[in-house]
Protein backbone atom coordinates (compact mmCIF):
# COMPACT_ATOMS: atom_id res chain seq x y z
CA UNK A 1 0.00 0.00 0.00
CA UNK A 2 1.13 3.51 -0.69
CA UNK A 3 -0.27 6.27 0.94
CA UNK A 4 1.47 8.99 -0.92
CA UNK A 5 0.18 7.36 -4.37
CA UNK A 6 -3.07 6.63 -3.50
CA UNK A 7 -3.91 10.21 -2.62
CA UNK A 8 -2.18 11.55 -4.83
CA UNK A 9 -4.37 10.38 -7.70
CA UNK A 10 -7.14 11.26 -5.72
CA UNK A 11 -6.41 14.45 -5.28
CA UNK A 12 -5.53 14.76 -9.56
CA UNK A 13 -8.76 13.45 -9.82
CA UNK A 14 -10.12 16.13 -7.95
CA UNK A 15 -8.13 19.30 -9.31
CA UNK A 16 -7.81 18.14 -12.69
CA UNK A 17 -10.99 18.28 -15.00
CA UNK A 18 -9.16 17.42 -17.96
CA UNK A 19 -7.67 13.94 -16.16
CA UNK A 20 -11.10 13.20 -14.38
CA UNK A 21 -12.52 13.13 -17.42
CA UNK A 22 -10.21 10.18 -19.19
CA UNK A 23 -10.55 8.68 -15.64
CA UNK A 24 -14.11 8.60 -16.20
CA UNK A 25 -14.48 7.57 -19.91
CA UNK A 26 -11.70 4.71 -19.33
CA UNK A 27 -10.16 4.28 -16.09
CA UNK A 28 -7.39 1.36 -16.75
CA UNK A 29 -6.61 3.94 -19.52
CA UNK A 30 -5.95 6.91 -17.63
CA UNK A 31 -4.03 4.96 -15.12
CA UNK A 32 -1.65 3.23 -16.86
CA UNK A 33 1.90 4.27 -16.30
CA UNK A 34 0.80 5.20 -12.38
CA UNK A 35 2.34 3.47 -10.03
CA UNK A 36 -0.45 1.62 -8.07
CA UNK A 37 -0.30 -1.52 -6.27
CA UNK A 38 -2.33 -4.25 -8.02
CA UNK A 39 -5.73 -3.88 -5.20
CA UNK A 40 -5.15 -0.25 -6.03
CA UNK A 41 -5.69 -0.45 -9.44
CA UNK A 42 -8.39 -2.78 -9.15
CA UNK A 43 -10.07 -0.29 -6.63
CA UNK A 44 -9.64 3.00 -8.74
CA UNK A 45 -11.22 1.00 -11.82
CA UNK A 46 -13.73 -0.57 -10.01
CA UNK A 47 -14.72 3.46 -8.68
CA UNK A 48 -14.84 1.54 -5.76
CA UNK A 49 -14.31 4.80 -2.95
CA UNK A 50 -15.17 2.71 0.49
CA UNK A 51 -12.09 0.16 -0.80
CA UNK A 52 -9.72 3.02 -1.84
CA UNK A 53 -10.55 4.04 1.62
CA UNK A 54 -9.68 1.20 3.28
CA UNK A 55 -6.32 1.12 0.98
CA UNK A 56 -5.47 4.45 2.27
CA UNK A 57 -7.73 7.18 0.54
CA UNK A 58 -8.32 10.25 2.67
CA UNK A 59 -11.60 10.60 3.56
CA UNK A 60 -12.36 13.83 2.96
CA UNK A 61 -10.93 12.61 -0.78
CA UNK A 62 -12.72 9.96 -1.30
CA UNK A 63 -15.77 12.29 -0.32
CA UNK A 64 -15.32 15.00 -2.18
CA UNK A 65 -14.09 13.99 -5.96
CA UNK A 66 -16.89 15.80 -8.39
CA UNK A 67 -18.67 12.47 -10.01
CA UNK A 68 -16.98 9.81 -7.98
CA UNK A 69 -17.44 10.76 -4.82
CA UNK A 70 -18.76 8.44 -1.65
CA UNK A 71 -21.37 10.10 0.51
CA UNK B 1 -0.50 47.34 24.20
CA UNK B 2 -2.41 44.71 21.52
CA UNK B 3 -5.31 41.96 23.48
CA UNK B 4 -7.39 39.43 22.00
CA UNK B 5 -11.09 40.66 22.62
CA UNK B 6 -13.15 38.06 21.36
CA UNK B 7 -12.60 33.83 21.14
CA UNK B 8 -15.00 31.28 19.97
CA UNK B 9 -14.83 28.14 18.46
CA UNK B 10 -17.56 25.93 16.10
CA UNK B 11 -18.72 23.45 13.54
CA UNK B 12 -17.42 24.38 10.04
CA UNK B 13 -19.63 23.30 7.96
CA UNK B 14 -22.41 25.82 8.55
CA UNK B 15 -25.35 25.11 5.53
CA UNK B 16 -28.58 23.62 5.79
CA UNK B 17 -28.53 22.06 2.63
CA UNK B 18 -25.75 20.40 3.25
CA UNK B 19 -27.87 19.10 6.57
CA UNK B 20 -30.72 18.34 4.57
CA UNK B 21 -29.14 15.62 2.11
CA UNK B 22 -27.08 14.52 4.64
CA UNK B 23 -29.33 14.05 7.55
CA UNK B 24 -32.82 15.20 6.61
CA UNK B 25 -35.16 18.09 8.57
CA UNK B 26 -33.57 17.30 11.83
CA UNK B 27 -30.36 18.15 10.19
CA UNK B 28 -31.89 21.13 8.69
CA UNK B 29 -33.29 21.98 12.01
CA UNK B 30 -29.86 21.89 14.32
CA UNK B 31 -27.45 23.37 11.90
CA UNK B 32 -30.07 26.27 11.42
CA UNK B 33 -29.92 27.01 15.29
CA UNK B 34 -25.84 26.49 15.60
CA UNK B 35 -25.43 28.91 12.81
CA UNK B 36 -28.01 31.27 14.87
CA UNK B 37 -25.93 31.26 17.87
CA UNK B 38 -22.91 31.66 15.94
CA UNK B 39 -24.05 35.04 13.96
CA UNK B 40 -24.93 36.13 17.48
CA UNK B 41 -21.53 35.40 18.44
CA UNK B 42 -20.36 37.32 15.37
CA UNK B 43 -22.53 40.25 16.17
CA UNK B 44 -20.32 40.47 19.71
CA UNK B 45 -17.17 40.17 18.11
CA UNK B 46 -18.22 42.63 15.13
CA UNK B 47 -19.00 45.05 18.64
CA UNK B 48 -15.69 44.98 19.70
CA UNK B 49 -14.36 46.43 16.60
CA UNK B 50 -11.16 43.90 16.56
CA UNK B 51 -8.12 45.48 13.79
CA UNK B 52 -8.09 41.61 12.82
CA UNK B 53 -9.51 38.18 13.22
CA UNK B 54 -7.30 35.10 13.45
CA UNK B 55 -8.51 31.83 12.16
CA UNK B 56 -7.60 28.91 13.06
CA UNK B 57 -8.48 25.62 11.04
CA UNK B 58 -7.67 22.73 8.50
CA UNK B 59 -7.01 22.03 5.01
CA UNK B 60 -9.49 19.48 4.06
CA UNK B 61 -6.79 17.82 1.10
CA UNK B 62 -7.72 21.23 -1.19
CA UNK B 63 -4.75 23.75 -0.36
CA UNK B 64 -1.80 21.51 0.76
CA UNK B 65 -1.29 18.81 -2.05
CA UNK B 66 0.92 15.85 -1.04
CA UNK B 67 3.93 17.76 -2.24
CA UNK B 68 4.15 19.00 1.21
CA UNK B 69 2.06 19.24 3.97
CA UNK B 70 2.73 21.85 6.63
CA UNK B 71 2.00 20.83 10.12
CA UNK B 72 1.26 24.35 10.91
CA UNK B 73 0.84 27.14 8.35
CA UNK B 74 0.65 31.11 8.52
CA UNK B 75 -1.08 32.57 5.44
CA UNK B 76 0.57 35.96 5.04
CA UNK B 77 0.47 38.95 1.81
CA UNK B 78 -2.10 41.18 1.74
CA UNK B 79 -5.64 39.14 0.41
CA UNK B 80 -6.78 35.67 0.37
CA UNK B 81 -9.43 34.07 -1.99
CA UNK B 82 -11.61 30.99 -1.69
CA UNK B 83 -10.92 27.73 -2.92
CA UNK B 84 -12.79 27.27 -6.09
CA UNK B 85 -13.55 23.31 -7.14
CA UNK B 86 -15.40 22.88 -10.43
CA UNK B 87 -18.56 20.83 -9.79
CA UNK B 88 -18.03 20.53 -6.26
CA UNK B 89 -19.80 18.12 -4.05
CA UNK B 90 -20.88 17.41 -0.18
CA UNK B 91 -18.90 19.85 2.16
CA UNK B 92 -16.68 21.62 -1.04
CA UNK B 93 -20.12 22.92 -2.31
CA UNK B 94 -20.60 25.23 0.88
CA UNK B 95 -18.29 27.81 -0.34
CA UNK B 96 -20.20 28.25 -3.81
CA UNK B 97 -21.85 31.38 -2.58
CA UNK B 98 -19.42 32.95 -0.76
CA UNK B 99 -17.19 36.01 -1.84
CA UNK B 100 -13.89 35.04 -3.33
CA UNK B 101 -11.30 37.70 -1.95
CA UNK B 102 -10.83 38.14 1.32
CA UNK B 103 -8.21 40.94 2.72
CA UNK B 104 -5.59 39.88 5.08
CA UNK B 105 -3.50 41.53 8.26
CA UNK B 106 -0.22 41.37 6.74
CA UNK B 107 1.43 42.97 9.73
CA UNK B 108 0.30 40.60 12.00
CA UNK B 109 0.30 37.02 10.02
CA UNK B 110 4.35 38.34 9.82
CA UNK B 111 5.03 38.75 13.27
CA UNK B 112 3.36 35.48 14.76
CA UNK B 113 5.25 33.88 11.95
CA UNK B 114 8.69 35.85 12.39
CA UNK B 115 8.33 35.63 15.92
CA UNK B 116 7.17 32.51 15.90
CA UNK B 117 10.65 31.48 14.07
CA UNK B 118 12.89 33.22 16.61
CA UNK B 119 11.01 31.59 19.04
CA UNK B 120 11.15 27.97 18.59
CA UNK B 121 8.12 27.38 16.34
CA UNK B 122 9.13 25.94 12.96
CA UNK B 123 6.25 27.88 10.74
CA UNK B 124 5.40 27.23 7.09
CA UNK B 125 4.28 30.06 5.23
CA UNK B 126 2.37 30.84 2.26
CA UNK B 127 1.37 33.64 -0.44
CA UNK B 128 -0.95 31.39 -2.52
CA UNK B 129 -3.16 28.77 -0.54
CA UNK B 130 -6.46 29.00 -0.90
CA UNK B 131 -8.93 28.83 2.08
CA UNK B 132 -11.76 26.26 2.15
CA UNK B 133 -15.14 26.07 4.30
CA UNK B 134 -13.04 25.22 7.33
CA UNK B 135 -12.32 29.33 6.99
CA UNK B 136 -15.11 30.72 5.04
CA UNK B 137 -18.24 29.03 6.76
CA UNK B 138 -18.03 30.33 10.18
CA UNK B 139 -16.28 33.84 8.90
CA UNK B 140 -19.13 34.48 6.68
CA UNK B 141 -21.68 33.04 9.31
CA UNK B 142 -20.74 34.85 12.03
CA UNK B 143 -20.66 38.51 9.58
CA UNK B 144 -23.61 38.27 7.53
CA UNK B 145 -23.59 41.32 5.55
CA UNK B 146 -21.44 43.35 8.11
CA UNK B 147 -17.68 43.84 6.60
CA UNK B 148 -15.30 41.14 7.53
CA UNK B 149 -11.77 42.86 9.29
CA UNK B 150 -8.92 41.89 8.07
CA UNK B 151 -7.95 37.70 8.62
CA UNK B 152 -4.98 35.70 9.76
CA UNK B 153 -5.64 31.90 8.55
CA UNK B 154 -3.40 29.59 10.23
CA UNK B 155 -3.74 25.75 9.45
CA UNK B 156 -3.53 22.69 11.69
CA UNK B 157 -2.63 19.54 9.79
CA UNK B 158 -5.40 17.66 11.35
CA UNK B 159 -5.83 14.58 8.84
CA UNK B 160 -2.67 13.65 8.00
CA UNK B 161 -0.91 11.54 10.12
CA UNK B 162 1.47 12.68 11.78
CA UNK B 163 -0.16 15.29 13.28
CA UNK B 164 1.23 17.81 15.82
CA UNK B 165 0.34 16.91 19.00
CA UNK B 166 -2.46 18.68 21.17
CA UNK B 167 0.10 19.88 23.33
CA UNK B 168 2.24 21.78 20.40
CA UNK B 169 -1.13 23.24 20.02
CA UNK B 170 -1.40 24.34 22.76
CA UNK B 171 1.73 25.87 22.69
CA UNK B 172 1.38 27.65 19.37
CA UNK B 173 -1.77 29.57 20.58
CA UNK B 174 0.44 30.89 23.68
CA UNK B 175 2.66 32.06 21.00
CA UNK B 176 0.00 34.07 19.45
CA UNK B 177 -0.84 35.81 22.74
CA UNK B 178 2.74 36.74 23.29
CA UNK B 179 2.31 38.42 19.67
CA UNK B 180 -0.58 39.75 20.09
CA UNK B 181 0.15 41.16 23.86
CA UNK B 182 3.02 42.72 22.53
CA UNK B 183 1.42 44.59 19.63
CA UNK B 184 -0.64 47.35 19.04
CA UNK B 185 -4.27 45.86 17.62
CA UNK B 186 -7.54 44.32 19.08
CA UNK B 187 -7.38 40.86 17.92
CA UNK B 188 -10.26 38.46 17.83
CA UNK B 189 -9.66 34.64 17.56
CA UNK B 190 -11.74 31.78 16.14
CA UNK B 191 -11.01 27.60 16.22
CA UNK B 192 -13.20 25.44 13.66
CA UNK B 193 -14.15 22.13 13.44
CA UNK B 194 -15.80 19.05 15.05
CA UNK B 195 -17.05 18.11 17.42
CA UNK B 196 -17.21 14.05 16.86
CA UNK B 197 -17.09 13.28 13.48
CA UNK B 198 -15.61 10.84 10.99
CA UNK B 199 -14.11 8.73 13.54
CA UNK B 200 -10.78 6.96 12.38
CA UNK B 201 -11.60 8.91 9.03
CA UNK B 202 -13.17 5.76 7.96
CA UNK B 203 -15.77 5.90 5.50
CA UNK B 204 -18.07 3.06 6.81
CA UNK B 205 -17.94 4.80 10.19
CA UNK B 206 -19.25 7.99 8.94
CA UNK B 207 -22.16 8.84 10.85
CA UNK B 208 -21.01 7.66 14.09
CA UNK B 209 -19.99 10.23 16.47
CA UNK B 210 -18.71 10.27 20.58
CA UNK B 211 -20.73 11.90 22.68
CA UNK B 212 -19.05 11.21 25.68
CA UNK B 213 -15.76 12.56 24.77
CA UNK B 214 -17.44 15.62 23.58
CA UNK B 215 -19.03 15.90 26.65
CA UNK B 216 -15.91 15.59 28.92
CA UNK B 217 -13.88 18.31 26.05
CA UNK B 218 -16.79 20.65 27.41
CA UNK B 219 -16.74 20.01 30.60
CA UNK B 220 -12.92 20.88 30.98
CA UNK B 221 -13.06 23.84 28.77
CA UNK B 222 -16.16 25.22 30.63
CA UNK B 223 -14.54 24.67 34.10
CA UNK B 224 -10.57 26.39 32.94
CA UNK B 225 -9.02 22.85 33.06
CA UNK B 226 -6.45 22.82 30.09
CA UNK B 227 -3.99 20.56 31.61
CA UNK B 228 -5.95 17.24 30.58
CA UNK B 229 -6.47 19.02 27.69
CA UNK B 230 -2.65 19.12 26.95
CA UNK B 231 -2.56 15.41 28.02
CA UNK B 232 -4.38 14.24 24.79
CA UNK B 233 -3.03 12.22 22.09
CA UNK B 234 -3.56 12.46 18.22
CA UNK B 235 -4.19 8.64 18.43
CA UNK B 236 -7.20 9.73 20.97
CA UNK B 237 -8.48 12.46 18.44
CA UNK B 238 -8.38 10.18 15.70
CA UNK B 239 -9.91 7.11 17.67
CA UNK B 240 -12.78 9.63 18.52
CA UNK B 241 -13.19 11.53 15.66
CA UNK B 242 -11.86 14.64 17.27
CA UNK B 243 -9.10 15.39 14.55
CA UNK B 244 -10.17 18.79 14.46
CA UNK B 245 -9.72 19.84 18.01
CA UNK B 246 -6.30 20.41 17.54
CA UNK B 247 -7.90 23.96 15.87
CA UNK B 248 -9.40 24.39 19.43
CA UNK B 249 -6.39 23.42 21.00
CA UNK B 250 -4.42 26.39 19.58
CA UNK B 251 -6.98 28.77 20.51
CA UNK B 252 -7.25 27.35 23.77
CA UNK B 253 -3.83 28.26 24.50
CA UNK B 254 -4.14 31.72 23.25
CA UNK B 255 -6.50 32.19 25.70
CA UNK B 256 -5.74 30.07 29.06
CA UNK B 257 -7.15 30.29 31.58
CA UNK B 258 -10.33 31.50 30.35
CA UNK B 259 -13.67 29.42 30.93
CA UNK B 260 -15.97 28.43 27.76
CA UNK B 261 -19.37 28.98 27.75
CA UNK B 262 -21.50 26.77 25.54
CA UNK B 263 -23.60 28.82 23.00
CA UNK B 264 -24.77 25.47 20.87
CA UNK B 265 -24.40 21.63 21.31
CA UNK B 266 -26.48 19.40 18.97
CA UNK B 267 -25.99 15.58 18.93
CA UNK B 268 -26.75 14.28 15.28
CA UNK B 269 -25.71 10.77 13.80
CA UNK B 270 -23.51 12.60 11.27
CA UNK B 271 -21.78 15.03 13.54
CA UNK B 272 -22.24 17.04 17.29
CA UNK B 273 -22.37 20.54 16.13
CA UNK B 274 -21.31 23.13 18.78
CA UNK B 275 -20.64 26.78 19.27
CA UNK B 276 -18.84 27.87 21.75
CA UNK B 277 -17.51 31.32 23.33
CA UNK B 278 -14.30 32.28 25.97
CA UNK B 279 -15.60 34.58 28.98
CA UNK B 280 -11.91 37.28 28.63
CA UNK B 281 -11.00 39.52 31.09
Amino acid sequence: MSRYAVNSLLYRLKKEPEFRARFQADAAAALTGIDLTEPERAAFVAHDMRRINELGGYLHLVMSVPGLAAH
Amino acid sequence: MGKIVFAGAMSHVLDPDYYQRACGDEGRRMVTDCMTEIARMGERFSATRADALIVVADDHLNAFSFNAVPALCVRIGTSVQRMKQDHAEAFDAVLDHMPEHYPLHEDLANQILEKGLGSGFDLAMSWEAPVDHAFLSPVNTMHGTRPIPPLVPIWVNCFVAPQPTPKRCFDFGRHIARVVAASPWNVGIIATGGLSHFPELSLPRVGETDTVFDRKLVHWMERGEHEPLQELTVGELHKTGEHEFLNWMVLIGAITPARAQVRYFGELRRINLAAVEWSLA
